[in-house]
């Protein structure tokens, strides 16, 4: 997943939100909820980033925008470093990175009418004069599908798919290379979601637009994405090329992922894993690998130590008996991925439940 | 005699804004022992149905029509639940027929231990005794394999985390011993790997048990893994209803096959989604005639007794036990392909 020079690099990110308690609020401890996380995502790429609640997928998201403070680690956009800036040179590079919210109810201001709402943005970046400013917003609506007859209603006047059109038009009106989208279209009913998807990858080929696509949402984020990485418990556990990753996943949680998604269709049916026993609370993250809790193939070594990163062709996979297996297939991700899925299927299931 | 029938079931919302019929004529059958998905985006009447069979709809809304009839093998006959009077429909509301909702933590009582609770399900509808009824939710809570049982017994919902959460109310569901369980989204609010765990369970459940089981959901694939029939609901009716294995193999109605070719299955070689053009219609402006018909590409309007706009089409039995409600069901050609839109302009939310 590196390139040449991507147009958003990430290094060891750390986002920690400190636990306070007591009369004096003094510092116990923290929610680790993103614990050194590095991708790169190339210019006119998207990065799928899928997990279950409370894996850090959004914080990584708010922290690269900085809508949340990271602890420590390195973003840098285009080659500029996004932690150091302040002041001007942050909103500069706001201007070029935007970010779409699941909750399209919760994200436009409802007293604000949508041509407000696609002002506020020109306004703060002092784009165009007032004539040009309409045209851009009216050139916003009409990419996103929407008439310029929207710009003097109000948000409540529409549909839900209707207002994450607006929030998209909102994200783009300012021109940006870089979109954070955060769970597009799970608030949205299954017949719009076509819609919006359709509409996101459009506007990706047309403004040569890069993405972070956000999503629990596997066969949206496999549909949508160049590469996928997937996060347990406040890490990337394993990345790779969106087609490689889904036919043959190394990481013994991606394999339980994509396992327990119900499908219609029998062919893409897996034999379902199911794994033991909740997500561990990112407070306290446990030693060694942070899956080895629910993992059917946890060994002694994988209780113990942190399991650094295997690499292979562009498959990065963080486990200790994946990193085995692909040395005894001679680094053939095919074979290693085949011998993972007949460890997982081997293994003994849970005993208790959740 | 199934289980449950529901017959012709109206149930309409009457607001300042006027009558909003959520649910306009909805008939369906569980059989014992089986489990009936029904499915639906929002606003389509799946909910309100499921609140109608336990006459829980919240007022304004009026049950106006329809019978649902409860099998009653004592008396070799069926109740009426729309007629039975408040005291014995008490009893069957967590007696006979169990409830599950989606969000655990808003049904559970966060001011009660989760023994207490499932032990007051017991008590209410058993002659047994406080020290019996808590045997009793011990052995519920070991049967939906809740880790650490007699630890958990006594602890607060808040303790829990959602999937031991909905464990539990499964466990108070099931602790009458229920013919039927009716469960609303029971897995919506929680991530992929917990509601396998969750389905796993009352899969397992069902065959120990022989609890029949209506499951509510706006996930297909939920349907095609858990269900041995399927009923599809569109703007306060049942536009579609087969068993579950020739339904998916074989969808006709034009929005099933809509809903099933909108969901991608694979990477971005793929080309673009189809869609379903339009958007889901609020109960309270339903079109005429087929309610889908506006967002359907093979609608027709030209007269005579097809005609989509204008006269609403009845549920046919299409093949032997496929019933579906569209005049041209049947005659659309290949199935999967022909009844969504090509992708582009039209596609519109």
């Amino acid at each position: 997943m590196t390139e040449p020079s991507p147009l958003v690099a990430v290094d060891d990110l750390r986002t920690l939100f400190p636990i306070r308690k007591g009369l004096l609020r003094r510092r116990v401890g923290a929610v680790r909820a993103v614990d050194g996380v590095s991708f790169a995502i190339g210019r006119g790429r998207t990065l799928g980033l899928v997990g279950e609640s409370g894996c850090g997928k959004t914080t990584v998201g708010r922290s690269l925008l900085r809508l949340v403070e990271p602890t420590s680690g390195r973003v840098t956009f285009d080659g500029r470093d996004v932690l150091a800036a302040g002041g001007a040179d942050l909103r500069g590079l706001r201007r070029r990175m935007q970010v779409v919210f699941q909750d399209p109810y919760g994200s436009l201001n409802p007293r604000m009418k949508v041509r407000a709402i696609l002002e506020e943005g020109l306004v703060i970046h002092r784009l165009g004069t007032p004539a040009e400013r309409l045209e851009r917003m009216t050139r916003a609506l009409a990419r996103t599908g929407m008439p310029a007859a929207a710009l003097d209603r109000y948000p409540h006047e529409f549909s839900g798919g209707q207002r994450q059109r607006i929030a998209i038009a909102r994200a783009i009106v300012i021109e940006p290379d870089f979109l954070v989208l955060d769970e597009p279209i799970s608030a949205l009913d299954v017949s719009i979601q076509a819609q919006v998807v359709n509409l996101l990858v459009e506007l990706r080929e047309q403004l040569g637009l890069t993405y972070l696509f956000i999503s629990h949402d596997l066969s949206v984020v496999e549909y949508v994405s160049d590469d996928v990485a997937v996060m347990y418990l406040g890490r990337i556990v394993e990345g790779a090329p969106a087609a490689r990753l889904y036919a043959e996943p190394l990481h013994p949680y991606t394999l339980a992922l994509f396992s327990a998604v119900p499908s219609v269709d029998p062919r893409r049916r897996r034999r379902r894993i199911v794994l033991a026993g909740d997500v561990p609370s990112p407070a306290r993250p446990p030693a060694g690998c942070r899956f080895h809790p629910r993992c059917p193939l946890a060994e002694a070594a994988c209780r113990q130590a942190d399991p650094p990163a295997t690499r292979v062709d562009g498959h990065v996979v963080h486990c200790h008996v994946a990193a085995r297996e692909l040395e005894r297939s001679g680094g053939d991700p095919a074979v290693a991925a085949a011998a993972m899925a007949g460890l997982m299927a081997a293994a003994p299931g849970p005993s208790g439940g959740a | 005699m199934p289980l449950l029938d529901i017959r012709n079931l109206v149930t309409a919302f009457h607001t300042p804004a006027g009558r909003v019929p959520a649910v306009d004529g909805v008939s369906l059958a569980i059989d014992r022992g089986r489990t009936l998905g029904l499915v639906g985006e929002s606003g389509c009447g799946k909910s309100v149905t499921a609140m109608s069979v336990l006459r829980l709809v919240a007022a304004p809304g009026v049950i106006e029509r329809g019978e649902i009839l409860l099998e009653d093998r004592r008396a070799g006959a069926a109740v009426d639940l729309v007629t039975l009077p408040e005291p014995q429909l008490r009893r069957v509301r967590g007696g006979r027929i169990g409830m599950i909702f989606q969000e655990p933590m808003t049904s559970l009582n966060p001011v009660f231990t989760i023994g207490d609770q499932v032990a007051e399900a017991v008590l209410l509808h058993r002659d047994v005794s406080r020290a019996e009824a808590r045997a009793r939710a011990l052995e519920m809570l070991r049967l939906v394999r809740l880790a650490d049982p007699e630890q958990r017994i006594d602890e607060y919902p808040h303790q829990l985390s959602g999937g031991m959460r909905q464990r539990v109310m499964i466990a108070m569901a099931l602790a009458c011993e229920p013919d039927l369980i009716i469960a609303d989204e029971p897995t919506t609010a929680l991530d992929v790997t917990i509601q396998a765990q969750i389905l796993e369970l009352l899969a397992d459940l069902r065959r120990r048990l022989g609890t029949a089981i209506l499951l509510i959901t706006h996930d297909l694939g939920v349907v095609a893994e858990t269900c041995d029939d399927v009923a599809v609901m569109y703007a306060g009716r049942i536009v579609e209803r087969a068993p579950a294995a020739e339904l998916f193999a074989r969808p006709l109605h034009p929005y099933t096959i809509g809903l099933l070719a909108a969901r991608p299955g694979g990477g971005r070689s793929a080309g673009p989604l189809r869609t379903i053009p339009g958007m889901v219609p609020a109960p309270q402006d339903f079109p005429s005639g087929c309610r889908f018909h506006p967002r359907c590409v093979h609608a027709r309007h030209g007269g005579g007794p097809e005609d989509c706009v204008a006269t609403a089409p009845e549920l046919r039995e299409i093949e032997p036990g496929h019933f579906v409600r569209c005049h041209h069901a049947g005659a659309l050609g290949e199935p999967g392909r022909a009844a969504t839109a090509e992708p582009g302009r039209e596609g519109r939310a």
